[in-house]
């Protein structure tokens, strides 16, 4: 398996220009194209169309910069779970379980630092529950994460007795802890933009450079054509589960500290809107196919969306009804662009 | 060239040479069905082995075992004469046997350089994918078994059915230094296709690695293969040096009419 320098030269310089070329791709995939597309259009329109051009006001941006990372930093994860060919409902209670065992660790006066790994760690350990039984027990994903979400939820909120705890009073404001989790670059950039940004570089280097991403990618499209080329299919999902309560957990914390208490429905309803933001940044919902830029695109876009509506007026309980209507017409888009592209080869 | 002949010959009649691998005594059963009973294989350095049998004969029970898919309950695995256990496709993969599924194991959305190194990716700093070096690897390996893709960053799902079989068979020539499996490697071929693939299994053998293919095409097992070995229900039942039966013995071991 050496090619040796003779063959080497004889190489087309074709080949290795478009393997440059495909790597450029991977980053801004073909796939978030349409979802980037739609995301700039959203944003023409509310900027012509919010009352007072409000949605271009500071004001909101920096409201929207700081709220989009908590949704977004989860999608990332659902979205890579999603590659891999699973799904967790279940990071809508992974979340507040974990900002719970942080509140908890710092009444009982330990180091905010470390609780915040322990909450991350928890949220990893319900990952790995998460696919140690979908893998073990043979059942689909969504069922597996519906139980353990109605689970862990029905323990939190026995325990919590669903009573807010504020975190003010065991935790000094404007600490250093504070400012790298939710403080301002320059007084400008929220601290949740940044994380946001980094956890895509991360997880889109993983994803689409390193070697597990591939293994990503075989095991969500062929699990039994990965498994014949050895790869560990069921370790892949697993650890897939476990970046995703990982970085539940993460943003429990982050959540927590921008609420300023904690309160048992945090993320509610994060499950289905991760979904939707990986589902619109083009991930498929049989696996395989997707890319973390397009994910990136999709929690944006959903946040946008929401937001903008709000700034419209749109009633609060309507505002899912257009969601819903975003995120089909997304995916009609993305299948009839997917197609186009592959009629243009 | 003529001793080289003579050795062959030679170890054809006696099978005195060392087999490379050789399973005895495999019993494997799938709650109550026998699938394997008591099969022993050997298979010799620089040989094309064919395995033939009627539907449900264990054949491909018999390779998934080498390939490391299943384990036999009963029976040893001796590779060139010392004991071993193949516990993972992995383990198989790692003792440098390859196999080539009937469904191909590529996964369609991945281009072709990408199943080509399917689940060992070539590497850089240990972790990172080495697109680079594995184009250059997959030009190489493509146009030393005379195989043409159009492209290589097209999905796998966009290929001809021979296109794809050529891949499959490449991948494990490529990998492969000591055995390569094929099961129905010309099932659901064309014609032209049909010949490629066979003149790619000669290949292999030129290449100095032993092959064991499964088919129930006994006219392309008669034109490729060394030896056959014959399964009926779970049982070797025979076999023959090519070069010394014909259809007829074989189709009259497969049915049990002998």
């Amino acid at each position: 398996m050496v090619t040796n320098k003779k063959d080497k030269e004889k190489m087309p310089s074709g080949v290795a220009v478009a393997g440059r070329a495909k790597k450029l791709l991977n980053l801004f995939s073909y796939q978030a194209v349409g979802t980037l597309l739609v995301f700039l259009a959203l944003i023409l329109v509310f900027i012509f169309f919010t009352p007072h051009h409000l949605f271009v006001d500071p004001r909101n941006i920096k409201a929207l910069a700081k709220l989009t990372p908590d949704l977004g930093i989860v999608a990332l994860g659902v979205g890579m779970l999603m590659i891999s060919g699973e799904f967790d409902l279940s990071v809508s209670t992974v979340l507040p379980f974990s900002s719970y065992i942080f509140v908890l660790l710092l009444r009982a006066g330990i180091n905010p630092v470390f609780s915040l790994f322990m909450a991350m760690g928890v949220g990893a350990l319900l990952g790995l529950l998460n696919g140690l039984i979908t893998v073990k027990g043979h059942i689909p994903s969504f069922i597996a994460t519906l139980g353990t979400m109605m689970f862990w939820r029905g323990v939190l909120y026995v325990h919590s007795r669903m009573w807010p705890i504020g975190i003010r009073a065991y935790f000094p404001a404007g600490s250093s802890f504070e400012h790298v989790l939710i403080g301002e670059i320059g007084g400008v950039v929220p601290a949740q933009v940044i994380w946001f940004v980094v956890f895509a570089l991360i997880l889109g280097v993983v994803l689409h450079f390193h070697k597990f991403g591939n293994w990503v990618y075989a095991t969500g499209d062929n699990k039994e054509a990965a498994r014949a080329m050895g790869i560990n299919t069921d370790r892949v999902k697993t650890i897939c589960f476990m970046i995703v309560g990982t970085l539940s957990g993460f943003v429990g914390v982050m959540q927590l500290l921008r609420l300023g208490s904690f309160a048992a429905t945090q993320g509610l309803g994060f499950e289905l809107k991760a979904i939707a933001a990986s589902v619109v940044g083009g991930t498929s919902l049989m696996g395989g196919i997707g890319s973390i830029a397009g994910i990136f695109w999709g929690a944006l876009t959903i946040q946008i969306l929401e937001n903008g509506l709000i700034l419209m007026r749109v009633p609060v309980f309507g505002i899912s009804a257009f969601i819903g209507l975003a995120v089909i017409l997304f995916v009609v888009l993305n299948t009839y662009m997917r197609r186009r592209m592959m009629m243009m080869r | 060239m003529v001793t080289n002949k003579l050795l062959k010959a030679g170890r054809d009649i006696t099978s005195k040479s060392e087999p490379i691998l050789e399973l005895r005594g495999i019993c494997k059963y799938f709650g109550g069905v026998h699938a394997l009973e008591d099969v022993g294989l050997e298979l010799y350095p620089d040989e094309i082995l064919a395995l033939v049998g009627d539907n449900g004969a264990g054949k491909s029970t018999l390779i998934k075992i080498i390939a490391g898919v299943y384990q036999p309950d009963k029976g040893e695995v001796l590779m060139e004469g010392k004991e071993i256990e193949i516990r993972s496709p992995r383990a198989s993969m790692d003792l440098r046997i390859e196999t080539v599924y009937q469904e191909l194991a590529l996964v369609d959305k991945l281009d072709v350089v990408e199943n080509i190194f399917l689940g060992r990716p070539l590497t850089k700093f240990r972790w990172f994918v080495n697109r680079k070096r594995m184009v250059a690897e997959t030009v190489d390996i493509l146009k030393r078994l005379k195989i043409s893709i159009p492209s290589l960053k097209e999905p796998v799902q966009n290929l001809s059915g021979g296109q794809r079989q050529a891949l499959a068979v490449g991948r494990a020539i490529a990998w492969s230094g000591r055995i390569v499996i094929l099961d129905e490697p010309t099932a659901a071929l064309g014609v032209e296709e049909t010949r490629k693939t066979l003149a790619l299994i000669k290949q292999i053998k030129e290449q100095g690695a032993s092959v064991i293919v499964i088919s129930h095409n006994l006219r392309h097992i008669f034109e490729v293969s060394d030896r056959i070995i014959v399964l009926r229900g779970g049982r070797r039942v025979g076999s023959r040096i090519k070069s010394k039966t014909n259809i007829d013995e074989i189709v009259k071991l497969i049915t049990g009419s002998l």
